[in-house]
């Protein structure tokens, strides 16, 4: 027995053996990607412009090759013209496998795991900020220009007036339609310009009479188009205070009201996920669509649809503070609590809060949409789009993201999302629509403690 | 009855063969519903050499998996080799208090696990990955299941004819409960090729990437490219879909429980 015991622990040494020695063979890049960068001390006479670190290193966490990546690798590449030596180690992350990684570091308390910059959906911006306020870094006094983002955007990465992150990518809601289809039905885009919902579904209603289309699709339950009507109204599902907004919220009411017109007309047509979803304008089912901006890149997929397609911003709620702007998604870059923290923030200052440059690689390259107000006057924005039947669009959405009303999404944003989203699901199958909006708050309400 | 089997076995088959068909298609002839090969597969491969590194993640998930299935069949078959044939009451309750760890689910040890490896520094390893999962409750109750088929005439002859334990449990036990061993090799390698989450929060670093959190990695974007993505889930899928014909045989018969 004790020479079976004696065979089995060294059996177990020698698969850890075998173990370690199998990863040294791919352990060579964490060394450098950990090892903090070589900051000032080492160049201080090699003057540059302002008082730049020299070289060093950067760990990002972003996901997207054709997007975020490929936009982080062109502002890596335009710093390290201006700071020779820089490199930008990119670790490619799906947004909910950050999530988990910033969970786990954070309740873990291990803090070292951490990249200097993490890329966070907007809509989660302020959750993890609150929740987890040691894992990142107030930029406020980084000497990062804020007031020349988009407020709205701004907003989305900000905590108690606190700026906690650099606006990256635009998701300013657009509707985008088939002017074929529209033609069809005797309609031009200029119809569909700076109309109410109620003007929106009439218009829609005629459009299916005549060509046997519904305007639009959206996955069932349409919690994102009550979240973006609101926001369009600058109402949040949260007070001031924190408290839920759900239960006699005017606005909220008057959305879902909206929401239940839309698919009762046949205007929007439901469907059950995503990939339905891309596939109903991809395939002809419905003349258009209503989303962020960056669905562009999936409405453009369509070859055969090129030259039928025009964009403008959305119909407004009929109540006071309604406007036709609104925001849908987008990100921003956090600089985290383990970051050599100089060399990041000056990373990004010069690049996504400085380089028109930069901007004007990704726009044509990536559809990266900037909310950065200078980005905006160069003339690649301004540039027609073939596809759009010539129409500037990406000037147009960069003038429609400066007039988005901002809102705070706190804590519980995908909390309170999902209670107003089964609150809808009730009234469609008829319930009563205070009843369930009171409930939707109580369920919240139990939810959050 | 063969109607009925010729229906299971063309629902069980269809999503891999709709799978492969995809792959082939370009992302928009995806979402328009095409069901028929087409002529994409190189355009496909091409953009998905180009948005992964394929070859890195693959060979981490090969030897992850190799040596985890490697490592933890051998330990298990041991500890169930242990707990059947040196059976006895004390070791019965063991037996029992480990069954119970199979009730707890993973994400409840995630974060205290996680700290154990990153303050060994294990984090971006093949042992950080392999540590949680080495020794298995269900591998070890597999075993000593199986172990119960096995003559314990075959162990005293062995005794009687003058080997000691260690060569009855390699030169004996090991050969007669090939299909025991196939079978368990499939299930942990398996496993070990699929792991999503513990590899997801233990490696960091891009160059310790595995084929399900490369596959994670394609879906994220705002523009999804299905082609794509079903290309590089049949290249994850062959290593399992040929480890499960090589060991087929012996599988079915490891799972049924007998032995020759």
């Amino acid at each position: 027995m004790k020479k079976f015991l004696a065979i089995v622990l060294s059996v177990l040494m020698l698969v850890a053996l075998v173990a370690c020695g199998a990863t040294t063979t791919t352990e060579t890049p964490p060394v450098e990607a950990e090892t903090p960068a070589p900051t000032p001390a080492q160049t201080p006479d090699e003057d540059e412009e302002d008082d730049e670190p020299a070289g060093g290193t950067l760990t990002v966490w972003c996901w997207d090759p054709t997007f975020n990546i490929f936009a982080m690798e062109e502002a890596a590449r335009i710093y390290a013209e201006m700071n020779p030596g820089f490199e930008l180690n990119i670790v490619d992350m799906a947004w909910d496998d950050i999530q988990i990684a910033l969970t786990t570091a954070a309740t873990a308390g291990n803090l070292d795991v951490l990249p200097d910059i993490v890329l966070m959906q907007d809509n989660a911006f302020q959750m993890n900020v609150i929740n987890f306020p040691e894992l990142f870094l107030d930029l406020t006094n980084s000497g990062i220009p804020f007031n020349e983002f988009a407020a709205a955007k701004a907003g989305m990465s900000m905590v108690n007036g606190n700026n906690f992150g650099v606006p990256f990518d635009n998701g300013t809601t657009i509707t985008a339609l088939r002017t074929d289809v529209l033609e069809e039905a005797g309609y031009t885009m200029e119809d569909f310009e700076n109309v109410t919902w109620n003007e929106f579904i009439e218009l829609g209603r005629s459009v299916l009479a005549q060509t046997g289309m519904p305007l639009l699709a959206t996955e069932a339950g349409g919690g994102d188009y009550i979240a973006f009507m609101l926001q369009s109204a600058g109402v949040s599902l949260f007070n001031a205070d924190g408290s839920p907004n759900i239960a006699d919220n005017a606005a909220l009411i008057e959305a879902i009201n909206v929401y239940l017109e839309l698919v009762e007309s046949g205007v929007v047509l439901e469907v059950n996920n995503w990939d339905e979803y891309i596939g109903s304008f991809v395939n002809g089912t419905v003349a258009g669509t209503i989303a962020g901006c960056w669905i562009l890149g999936s409405v453009q997929s369509a070859d055969d649809q090129a030259g039928n397609w025009g964009v403008m911003s959305i119909p407004r709620l009929d109540i006071p503070g309604g406007t036709n702007y609104s925001n849908w998604g987008g990100s921003s870059w956090a600089v985290t609590s383990n970051a050599n923290a100089e060399l990041a923030i000056d990373f990004l200052r010069h690049t996504f809060a400085g380089s028109t440059e930069l901007y004007e690689v990704i726009l044509p390259a990536a559809g990266a949409l900037s909310t950065w107000a200078p980005a905006a006057n160069s003339t690649v924005y301004a540039e027609p789009q073939p596809f759009f039947g010539g129409q500037a669009v990406f000037a147009d959405i960069v003038r429609f993201s400066g007039n988005v009303p901002a809102i705070t999404t706190g804590v519980f944003f995908y909390e309170a999302r999902d209670a107003v989203g089964f609150a809808v699901v009730d009234i469609l199958g008829g319930a009563d629509i205070e009843q369930a909006l009171q409930e939707a708050q109580d369920l919240l309400v139990f939810q959050i403690g | 009855m063969y109607v009925f089997l010729a229906i299971a076995a063309f629902l069980s088959i269809f999503p891999l063969l709709w799978t492969a068909i995809s792959a082939t298609n370009s992302s928009v002839d995806i979402i328009r519903g095409t069901m028929l090969p087409g002529t994409y597969l190189l355009q496909n491969l091409n953009q998905l050499l180009e948005m992964a590194d394929v070859r890195t993640a693959f060979i981490n998930s090969a030897r992850n998996a190799v040596l985890l299935t490697f490592c933890s069949v051998l330990i298990c078959s041991l500890a169930g080799y242990g707990f059947e044939i040196y059976h006895s009451k004390a070791k019965d309750r063991v037996m029992s208090m480990l069954l119970l760890s199979m009730m707890v689910p993973f994400v409840a040890v995630m974060i205290p696990l996680f700290q154990l490896v990153s303050n060994m520094g294990l984090l971006d390893s093949t042992i950080g990955f392999m540590l949680p999962t080495l020794a298995t409750a269900f591998l070890v109750m597999f075993f000593r299941q199986n172990i119960r088929s096995f003559p314990h005439e075959m162990i005293e002859a062995a005794r009687i004819d003058g080997l000691n334990e260690i060569s009855i449990f390699f030169r004996i036990f090991m050969p007669t409960m090939k299909s025991t061993y196939a079978a368990a090799i499939t299930i942990t390698f398996m496993a070990a090729w699929n792991v999503f989450l513990w590899p997801r929060i233990i490696m960091m670093d891009p160059a310790s990437i595995t084929m399900p959190m490369l596959i994670s990695n394609l879906t994220a974007g705002y523009v999804t490219d299905f082609g794509v993505i079903m290309l590089a889930v049949m290249i994850a899928t062959l290593p399992t879909i040929l480890i499960f014909f090589f060991l087929q045989k012996y599988f079915a018969e490891g799972i049924a429980g007998t032995i020759k």
